[in-house]
């Protein structure tokens, strides 16, 4: 037992950092969503009339979750408790897969494997520390609703809904780490279960039953396939019910011990599913700079198109309903208002408008981690192979920024099309065809600003590179995105890209700007070819 | 252009520091066209570094480096046309196959022949199917390996790249770089283990703490070297009392020394002239003298 506790206290070093980031990230974004709720429906009519409108639209019931009943809490909860459970479920996820089929994969497990432990004891300490850290996530999530100032039982309750969901994930996460062969592939598959957990709840409250005064909504049975959907029906600020959390968590644990069981009786390295085989050949493209980058990035960008698609369905889909509610909602009409300034178009198109732009921050932040793998490439070694052939930097540093600006264009266009088919689903036309495919494109150009800045990062600091480009990227879409709702000054919110792409379909399309921001990025690339040439390869 | 005689690899006073750790301080290395040159020196004594500088990867501080007559560092893609290379840590993308990281190499510098890929996969026994992650260190080596010799190149430079294969492969690697050496390429080969570099180099630099300390063919080497007497006898301790005799060891009538190259004859009339009733001389080693320099740098014979 001694040797566990020291594995466990062994594997919460190596995630101090990455671990207290995660609790407090979640807690302090239920505490954000609290405070605004509070601030923003502080009336109890206006909480009752986006919650009745929430209760009839299957569109709202998917995105956000179970309207329960109209007090401040129960408003919280409805509007960021889903969120919360997928984010508790990725932490636990990424805790357990990194600790298990990760360390086998890299052969860290076999050291650890060599001492005289038992052998399922490495995974006893990873489900031991995952438990502890959906505990204090728990705790926190609890803490941050009571400061908000919202019912004692209630926060207490949602904290424990989202730490069993939590839990439940670290069960599945090493259940899915027995299974696949690589740490990539059950971070993949596990992640995919998170959604798949998120998308089940939604679809049985999409299709629930709505009260008579519309204040509350029992979920279809579909939602008890998901974990998320469990924790739901704690119903924290109504009934406050503990049973679905005793549930989950029991399932958690006979989940847990059954994996224990499997992990004790198989080989170090083994997994259910063997590690496919690859192609004995390179297809065409497979001996150049950019075949290689399109292998590379092609996982990664279909995973951020379908995040566009899923924003874009959602901008879409949800746009009548919003323009329904923000309507007869003045304050939220100026807030929404004031995400597209100057304008007083139709709450439809700002709406879309406003989550586009978002779009645009998701296709910047594609082409951003396409030049990144460059990074990672020298950092890993691989560089080195690559630069000893007869082949310049140059053309390395261009084949991945060709990449990466066809990733931003890419996400763009899904996004787009996203936004495109559900307008047309929700039944509403909108403009000629094709008019938010466009509008996504607008951001194109402020988005390859930033492909072209991270390719500058990565040629004159490439050691901090990494931090650098995203830390760009999240100060652009605060300034950019939000400057006017924080009340930034003018000069300081001119500074972000974003700031300088057209808001369609609400604002026409600003075509000097966008020439601008293009030769801005064409000369950036050639500034980082430049710096490129004239540095060491660094470890 | 360079003509048949100038030195493919040229190297005079390379200065290289990585904050305060001077990597390499003053390295001078040359290699003739067509030469197996050993390159040798413990860990850390900067033979990656000077690889790496030849590529252009790096930039010397102060020195200057000729490839081919070219600055690898100014014109790296006209140097690299004829250069294979093998790094001493070879990482792979996770995800692609052995075979098409061969493919992707090959590739990159003009395409692989056939044949020769074939071959070179069937002689080191290696599964190109399986995805790079799978593959053991011992496997990652055989990638770059085969990714080098699957194309003919004028100069192969190699860094300790037998590490992680077994004898087996071992010998499959070393009838590779006897191929290529016959076929005229230029071979710089950096090692930390003598024999491999006895067994395939004619000139050996030897390089600590970023200084080449010897160069020369191993014969040349060699002679510098003290050759090692072992004799068994009554008058043993009389010999040993000769002047031109070192590192004396006397257990009971058993003498053991070592002796100049320039004094054997002296040594041997003596030890003629003498009632010895055992005697056993060994050639000079390559590992003494590495071994002396090795332990220069440590405190310690290792």
């Amino acid at each position: 037992m001694s040797g566990i506790m020291g594995l466990v206290l062994a594997q919460a070093r190596r995630d101090r950092i990455v671990l207290p980031v995660w609790i407090m990230g979640i807690a302090l974004l239920g505490f954000a969503v609290a405070g605004a709720v509070a601030t923003e429906f502080a009336d109890e009519a206006d909480r009752a009339a986006i919650i009745n409108v929430a209760a009839v639209s299957p569109a709202f019931l998917f995105v956000r979750g179970l309207p329960d009943g109209t007090s401040i809490g129960a408003v919280v909860f409805f509007q960021g408790y889903a969120f919360t459970a997928v984010l508790a479920g990725l932490m636990s996820t990424f805790l357990v897969i990194r600790h298990t089929r990760t360390d086998e994969e890299l052969g860290r497990a076999e050291l650890i494997g060599s001492v005289p432990i038992p052998r399922a004891a490495s995974l006893t300490a990873t489900l031991m520390l995952g438990a502890a850290a959906n505990l204090v996530l728990a705790l926190c999530v609890a803490a941050g609703f009571a400061a908000a100032g919202l019912p004692g039982p209630g926060a207490v309750t949602t904290g424990a809904a989202v730490g069993a969901v939590g839990a439940f994930f670290v069960a599945v996460s090493a259940a899915i780490a027995q299974v696949m062969p690589s740490g990539r592939a059950a971070n993949g598959a596990a992640a995919g279960l998170v959604g798949a957990a998120y998308f089940l709840r939604g679809i049985g409250d999409a299709f629930g039953t709505p009260s008579a005064d519309l204040t509350q909504v029992t979920s279809g049975w579909v939602s008890l396939l998901s974990p998320i959907g469990w924790g739901q029906r704690s119903r924290p600020f109504s009934t406050a019910d503990p049973a679905p959390l005793l549930v989950l968590t029991a399932a958690a644990a006979a989940l847990a011990v059954t994996v224990l069981v499997v992990r004790s009786g198989r080989d170090l390295g083994a997994s259910l599913l063997p590690e496919r085989a690859g192609r004995e050949r390179a297809g065409a493209g497979g001996g150049s700079f950019l075949g290689l980058a399109w292998r590379q990035q092609r996982p990664t960008l279909i995973g951020w198109c379908l995040f566009a698609a899923l924003l874009g369905g959602i901008a879409g889909g949800l746009g009548p309903v919003v323009s329904d509610v923000i309507g007869g909602n003045e304050s939220l009409r100026g807030l929404i208002l004031r995400l597209v300034p100057g304008s007083r178009a139709e709450i439809i198109d700002v709406f879309t408008t406003a989550l586009l732009g978002i779009a645009g921050v998701l296709a910047a932040a594609a082409g951003i981690q396409a030049v990144l793998r460059l990074r990672a490439e020298e950092a890993e070694g691989r560089a080195e192979l690559l630069l000893a052939t007869p082949r310049s930097r140059a053309r390395w540093l261009g084949a991945n920024l060709v990449l990466a600006a066809a990733s931003v264009a890419v996400v763009a266009v899904v996004a787009g099309t996203g936004a495109t088919i559900g307008l047309s689903l929700s039944g509403v036309v909108n403009g000629p065809p094709g008019l938010l495919v466009a509008a996504a494109l607008a951001h194109v150009p402020a988005a390859a600003v930033f492909v072209a800045a991270t390719a500058v990062l990565f040629a004159a600091v490439p050691r901090v590179s990494i931090p650098l480009a995203w830390g760009m990227l999240a100060g652009g879409l605060v300034v950019g995105q939000f400057g006017e709702l924080l009340r930034l000054p003018a000069w300081l919110q001119d500074v972000s890209p974003f700031r300088h792409s057209a808001a369609m379909p609400v604002e026409p399309f600003d075509p000097a700007a966008a020439l601008t921001m293009s030769a801005i990025a064409l000369a950036g690339a050639g500034i980082a070819a430049y710096l490129l040439r004239r540095r060491d390869l660094t470890a | 252009m360079t003509s048949a005689a100038d030195p493919v690899v040229d190297a005079t006073r390379l200065v290289k520091t990585f904050g305060r750790t001077r990597a390499l301080d003053g390295l001078d290395l040359r290699v003739g066209p067509g030469e197996v040159h050993g390159f040798l020196g413990p860990n850390g004594a900067g033979k990656s570094t000077t690889l790496r500088v030849l590529l252009g990867l790096i930039r010397p501080i102060s020195g200057t480096a000729r490839v081919f007559g070219l600055d690898p560092w100014r014109d790296p893609v006209r140097a690299h046309r004829d250069i294979a290379y093998v790094p001493g840590d070879v990482s792979l993308w996770p995800n692609l196959s052995g075979g098409e990281v061969i493919d992707l190499l090959t590739g990159l510098r003009g395409g692989s022949e056939e044949r020769l890929r074939r071959e070179l996969i069937d002689e080191f026994e290696f599964d190109p199917r399986r995805k790079a992650r799978t593959y053991s260190k011992g496997n990652r080596q055989k990638v770059a390996l085969i990714a080098a010799f699957a194309r003919p190149a004028r100069l192969y430079l190699l860094d300790e790249p037998s590490a992680g294969l077994d004898p087996v492969m071992d010998s499959v690697f070393r009838r590779q770089v006897q191929r290529v050496s016959a076929d005229g390429a230029t071979v710089l080969l950096s090692s930390h283990i003598l024999s491999e570099v006895e067994q395939l180099c004619g000139r050996v630099t030897i390089i600590r703490s970023g200084r080449a300390v010897e160069s020369g063919t191993l014969a040349e080497l060699r002679h510098l070297k003290l050759t090692h007497f072992r004799i068994e006898g009554a008058d043993a301790g009389l010999l040993a009392a000769l002047p031109r005799v070192q590192g004396v060891v006397i257990d009971g009538d058993v003498a053991e020394f070592d002796v100049d190259a320039a004094d054997l004859a002296p040594v041997l009339e003596a030890v003629a002239a003498a009632g010895i009733s055992g005697l056993s001389v060994s050639p000079p080693s390559l590992e003494s003298l590495f071994l002396s320099h090795y332990s220069d740098s440590t405190g310690q014979v290792l």
